[in-house]
């Protein structure tokens, strides 16, 4: 027996020597706040202090610990929270929470060596970042960490107790927040997913009794498809459950699985070809995944590709009329260039992940999801079980970006485990499956020709967009290209490129991000032929009131107006500037409730939202505190529960515009009631009346339902999708009728400049300074919305200079399946973020706020590359813009 | 279900110090044979130095410890400077110098335990004909994945040498191979174990320098790194020493740039000069190709620090 003092505490060391500190943390001792990500020692997220030193738990074998003094989380706070907990808090320093155990942990151990060694001089951004290196957040907090390090090394947190703008922070920064992963049920088994280790293949037979019959296995099922057929390696074929994971994995290996290889084919390049072998036969199409949150149009097969969709053009045969003309006629005003942007993970710190638990016939489930209302249907549906008997619950949620959203194969299998157990089933997917299976934003090859007039307006473009989907259909890129700069003629085609790969999923602005890399360059290339500020083309060519608000803003900043022309650039580091703009749809869902009751003197709001790390409890809790003159504290908000009144997915930035409108209606009628009741009017000159009156008031309860929005539009404000004509009303109804999603009109929109230095010696690409301009109307929660602005660059940054899915071609398989070859930002890659709001043109919604999550990450990797074009002189059609392609690039420009 | 390569996986006995590199590889079943837990000796010292200012550092040092000790950052600035680039502050904090030199690739091939490889008993490398594009530029054996310690480029540039529990004084070349051997990370027997490492005297006013080019600021293994080791005096580089990792099977001692930097003038034609023959012998994948660009980068940038 090996002794440990963990937290003060002494604890007894199990003897198995592959028994890791994490694992021991989490499920013998029950202290889930340290967090298990990568399982790498790359993301930090397990960071434990040992006498005192900050290492990787997940990497420690747990025996190594024995007669030290190891240090968690939950240990950080004394009498009171550690001043970088109160520094967290205060500057939200954080969003879905998941990596902020680690980064507490590791902050706080910096801050206790700094005030020893430097007293109350704040460390720099450089020395904050190179220490915090060993920690990931996919969220994208980094901007607020540094300063919330720097603030609490300067002694501003040794007492100060700020509010939180972020109103479960406190949760966050203790490891208190429990999350899907750290629920455990009495008796709880350990689920795995069985999955294909081949790219395509017919199952033929299935065994699994030798799984049934290892001891301490309690239920082992299929997961496989009706046809027997795998596509893509990690394919679903069975599950098993177990007492722990260690039997669970041997009860996997367990299983017998004869199988039939099929041919197969990997990647854009090789399933275009004619003779590819084709992944999805005639009859089998429908199994295809939606990489798209919208239901799929009809579109026509041809092998593994499956499109044109071209609902979106205008005018198809003038373009290629006028293309081919100007190419004729080596017009120097054409545009033509091919670009292509890599696969993107999610990588969500928290996995996709499941507890099923049945109590009877009423089955309670926590799960890591986008959806709980949604998700529920879906699991009612599928099971045939009324709506009653399932309850889905997400109290916190590590972060989803859009491969949440749905009824995910995690959630399938703990249900159909837990039933066939008679037991309460965990399945949580490991990194490797996260990485390659739960799916990711495609990757593209994007065909643009944009030909401006002789005059300077936008006469054509031709913009056909070839999605890497693996194993899926409906991208929707090119013809996004339609809601923005009106032409008079566009050419906008989308194909869907299936091979044998993991299928791709809806990535906040699905189809945004790579459009607008291959529009706003070209645009960009439009301003250098013309000769015209980048800024000023935009002017002329979009006719957005929105963006034209933020052109004006962009236009006048310093860094802007500094730009020089790259001819002016030599030398190894070079400086450089780009813009760009993009949009999102604004929209919110029909239907949406949210409840708002006085309880024994308390406020409380009620709604099935989840707050997944974009804000939407204190969302909630801002909007009724303003209008009740409350701290948003004293508002309990009640979410992430499928029991609640129905609320909107978090999902298509529509969460804020889903839930403050009926949130408005229901504080309205709830006035009303206390007014009429009230015994005594507050005393007069009293600065919180409602506080009087709700503390006095009877229990009442109230719930309103999401309005349509006011018909009374400023000028210049309309539906985006009329610009798309007919096509336009259409897709309109279908999202309405097949999604309960309503496009609302006015355009969430963005502009960003960029400055990078590029590090022409080694292909380093730095971003320096990023402004982000955006228009989303009036914020409901206004430092939240920064967080998320802010968030929203970073991960822009992962995916225009870092960040690629790599596959081995001869196999299938995801190479880049854990966090050290799936790059994604570090905190030391922050630049200076300047937000700005214009906080117009939605005030024809009730409230007048729209969402922020997926406008804010659309132009960030177009105005790097834009910068980058602007710094060398060459640019780069190829994302991520990596060393290796930057210095071909610049090889390229010297060899020509 | 399970490609039937990974039959051919052998499960050897493994020595475990810190775990750092071996946790990963257990929990993934890379690594499934039995363990020996290492024992630091109870009041072991990390560093010793002998009278002539020579070190001789424990197995058992972590890389934090080398970063940070100071008299070693003031004697062998180099092997600091590469502690202190190397992974994380939590892997520095834990991992061992021993094991940090012991360590298995890198290769996502490797790591990945569904597919056979050379290193896992199999008979052909995967990486050849598939996606290398963190492999070698200098391809010098049958396995393409480049040797992942920092700590031996920057050890090869000072000349260290180790010793085991079953031999003294071991060049980097004569502990890893010439990268031949497709088959193993280094030559160790079973059984033997690295227990210290032996650094020479200083020189007399020598300086040092260590860079990895990597696409993020922090926190990722070198697309190409390099460690430069001068002694510079009357304007003419008297000793030169260039040592680089990330680019081979092994970490290569790149002695056509220093036989031109040696004895030659400190300056720029120099350096040009030394920069164009840090290549030599480079035979790059076709996906690898950048990394002489890399390397040539790296090269001109700490050239031009150390005679500054």
């Amino acid at each position: 027996m090996r002794s440990v003092t963990i937290n003060g505490r002494i604890e007894t060391l199990p003897d198995d020597p592959d028994a890791l500190l994490t694992d021991v943390l989490r499920d013998q001792l029950g202290l889930t706040g340290t967090k298990l990500v990568c399982g790498a020692g790359v993301c930090g997220a397990c960071t434990v202090l040992l006498d005192g030193v900050p290492v990787a738990s997940c990497l420690m074998p747990a025996t190594s610990a024995a007669g030290r003094a190891i240090t968690t989380v939950e240990g950080i706070a004394a009498a009171t929270l550690h001043p970088i907990q109160r520094a967290f808090m205060a500057l939200d320093a954080l969003q879905c929470g998941f990596c902020t155990p680690g980064f507490i942990v590791e902050a706080a151990a910096f801050h206790d060596n700094w005030r020893k060694a430097q007293g109350t001089t704040p460390p720099s951004r450089e020395e904050i970042g190179a220490a915090l290196s060993g920690h990931l957040c996919r969220c994208g907090a980094y901007d607020n960490i540094l300063r919330a390090v720097a603030d609490a090394c300067s002694g501003r947190f040794d007492s100060e107790t700020a509010a939180a703008p972020r109103v479960e922070a406190r949760d966050k920064v203790t490891g208190d927040a429990k999350y899907t992963v750290d629920i455990r049920h009495e008796g709880q088994l350990d689920g795995l997913i069985v999955r294909s280790a081949i790219a395509h293949g017919k199952i033929t037979a299935l065994d699994l009794a030798p799984a049934r019959a290892l001891p301490g296995v309690m239920a082992a099922i299929s997961l496989l498809a009706d046809d027997g057929i795998v596509r893509y390696v990690g394919e679903p074929i069975a599950a098993v459950a177990a007492r722990d994971h260690a039997t669970a994995k041997l009860a996997a290996a367990a299983i017998g699985i004869a199988c039939e290889p099929l041919p197969f084919v990997v990647g854009l390049d090789a399933a275009r070809k004619p003779d590819a072998p084709l992944v999805f036969e005639r009859s089998s199409r429908k199994k295809a995944a939606n990489v798209s949150e919208g239901s799929p149009a009809p579109a026509s097969w041809k092998q593994n590709v499956r499109g044109p969709s071209a609902a979106f053009s205008h005018k198809t045969k003038m373009v290629r009329g006028e293309v081919a003309n100007a190419t004729a006629a080596n017009d120097p005003l054409l545009i033509k260039d091919v670009f292509r942007t890599a696969g993107q993970s999610h990588s969500c710190l928290e996995p996709h992940a499941t507890v099923a638990r049945f109590d009877g016939d009423h089955l309670t489930l926590h799960v890591s999801t986008q959806a709980v209302f949604h998700v529920m249907e879906l699991i009612a549906r599928r099971y045939k079980i009324g709506h009653d008997k399932v309850r889905v619950i997400a109290d916190h949620v590590g972060g989803g970006f859009g491969s949440k959203g749905s009824l995910g194969i995690d959630t399938i299998a703990a249900i159909e485990l837990a039933r066939a157990a008679k037991a309460p089933v965990r399945v949580a997917l490991d990194r490797h499956d996260e990485l390659s299976v739960t799916g990711h934003r495609p990757g593209t090859e994007l065909d643009i020709a944009l030909l401006p007039s002789r005059d300077g307006k936008l006469k054509a473009l031709s913009l056909t967009a070839w999605s890497d989907n693996g194993a899926g259909v409906n991208s929707t890129i090119a013809a996004l290209a339609r809601l923005i700069y009106p032409a008079e003629a566009k050419a906008l085609t989308d194909f869907d490129v299936i091979s044998n790969l993991p299928p791709g999923a809806p990535f906040r602005g699905p189809g945004g991000p790579p459009m607008a890399f291959a529009l706003e360059q070209a645009v960009d290339e439009a301003a250098l032929r013309l000769q015209l500020d980048p800024i000023k083309l935009r002017q002329r060519w979009d006719t957005d009131p929105n963006r034209q608000r933020l052109y004006d803003w962009a236009a006048g900043l310093e860094t802007w107006r500094n730009a020089k022309p790259a001819s002016s650039k030599s030398g190894r580091y070079r400086r450089g500037v780009g813009v760009a703009s993009g949009y999102w749809l604004y929209l919110w869902q029909p239907g949406s409730k949210v409840e708002l009751a006085i309880k024994a003197g308390r406020l409380i709001a009620s709604t099935a939202i989840q707050d997944i790390g974009t804000g939407s409890r204190s969302v909630i809790a801002n909007t009724v505190a303003r209008e009740f003159g409350l701290d948003p504290q004293e508002v309990e908000v009640r979410i992430g529960d499928s029991i609640l009144p129905v609320g909107p997915g978090s999902g298509g930035s529509r969460t804020t515009a889903s839930v403050v409108p009926p949130t408005l209606l229901a504080i309205h009628q709830l006035k009303a009631i206390i007014e009429s009741r009230a015994k005594q009017k507050p005393l007069p000159g009293s600065n919180a009346p409602w506080r009087e009156l709700i503390a006095a008031s009877a229990d009442i309860k109230v719930s309103a339902t999401r309005p349509e929005d006011s018909r009374n539009l400023a000028p210049g404000v309309r539906s985006p999708l009329k610009q798309a004509g007919f096509m336009g009303a259409v897709f309109g109804w279908m999202l309405r009728r097949f999604s309960n999603l309503a496009v609302g009109s006015g355009v969430p929109s963005s502009v960003q400049v960029i400055e990078v230095e590029v590090d022409t010696w080694l292909g380093h690409v730095r971003v320096l300074n990023v402004h982000t301009g955006i228009a989303v109307g009036k914020l409901a929660a206004p430092a939240l919305a920064r967080s998320q602005a802010a968030g929203s660059v970073i991960q822009g940054i992962g995916y225009a200079l870092y960040e690629g899915r790599e596959v081995d071609p001869l196999r299938g398989r995801i190479l880049t399946a854990g966090l050290e070859d799936y790059r994604i930002p570090g905190i030391a890659d922050t630049p200076n973020i300047d937000v700005h709001f214009d906080e117009a043109g939605f005030d024809h919604v009730l409230g007048g706020s729209v969402g922020i999550g997926e406008v804010a990450t659309v132009p960030t990797s177009p105005a790097i590359a834009n910068a980058v074009r602007n710094a060398i002189g060459v640019r780069a059609t190829e994302l991520p813009i990596r060393p290796d392609r930057l210095v071909a690039l610049l090889s390229q420009r010297s060899v020509a | 279900m399970t490609d039937s390569a990974t039959s051919a996986a052998i499960s050897p006995t493994e020595f475990r110090a810190a775990g750092t590199d071996l946790s990963e590889r257990r929990r993934s079943g890379v690594s499934r044979g039995p363990l020996i837990d290492l024992v630091r000796p109870a009041g072991a010292p990390d560093i010793t130095w002998n009278e002539n200012g020579a070190a001789r550092i424990s197995a058992f040092t972590t890389i934090a410890t080398l970063a940070a000790d100071a008299k070693l950052a003031a004697a062998y600035p180099g092997l600091a400077a590469a502690a202190a680039g190397l992974a994380t502050p939590q892997i520095r904090h834990m991992a061992t110098l021993g094991g940090n030199l012991a360590q298995r690739s890198r290769c996502w091939y490797f790591r990945d335990p569904h597919i056979a490889c050379l290193k896992k008993g199999g008979d052909a490398c995967p990486a050849r004909n598939g996606n290398h594009l963190y492999g070698v530029a200098f391809d010098l054996g049958p396995c393409i994945a480049p040797h992942p310690s920092t700590m031996a480029a920057a050890l090869l540039a000072y000349d260290a040498t180790v010793t085991t529990n079953q031999r003294q004084h071991l060049g980097i070349a004569a502990l890893l191979g010439d990268g031949s051997n497709g088959h193993a990370d280094n030559l160790l027997a079973p059984g033997e174990v690295i227990e210290s490492v032996d650094l020479d005297v200083p020189a007399a006013g020598e300086r040092a320098l260590y860079r990895r080019a990597i696409s993020r600021s922090h926190a990722e293994w070198p697309l190409a790194e390099v460690v430069v080791r001068a002694v510079i005096a009357d304007g003419t580089f008297k000793l030169a020493r260039v040592a680089a990792g990330g680019i081979a099977p092994v970490p290569l001692q790149l002695e056509a740039a220093e036989s031109v930097l040696r004895g030659a003038a400190a300056n720029a034609a120099t350096i040009d000069k030394a920069v164009a023959q840090s290549t030599v012998g480079a035979n790059p994948l076709p996906m690898t190709g950048y990394k002489l660009d890399l390397l040539r980068g790296l090269m001109r940038d700490l050239l031009e620090r150390i005679i500054a």
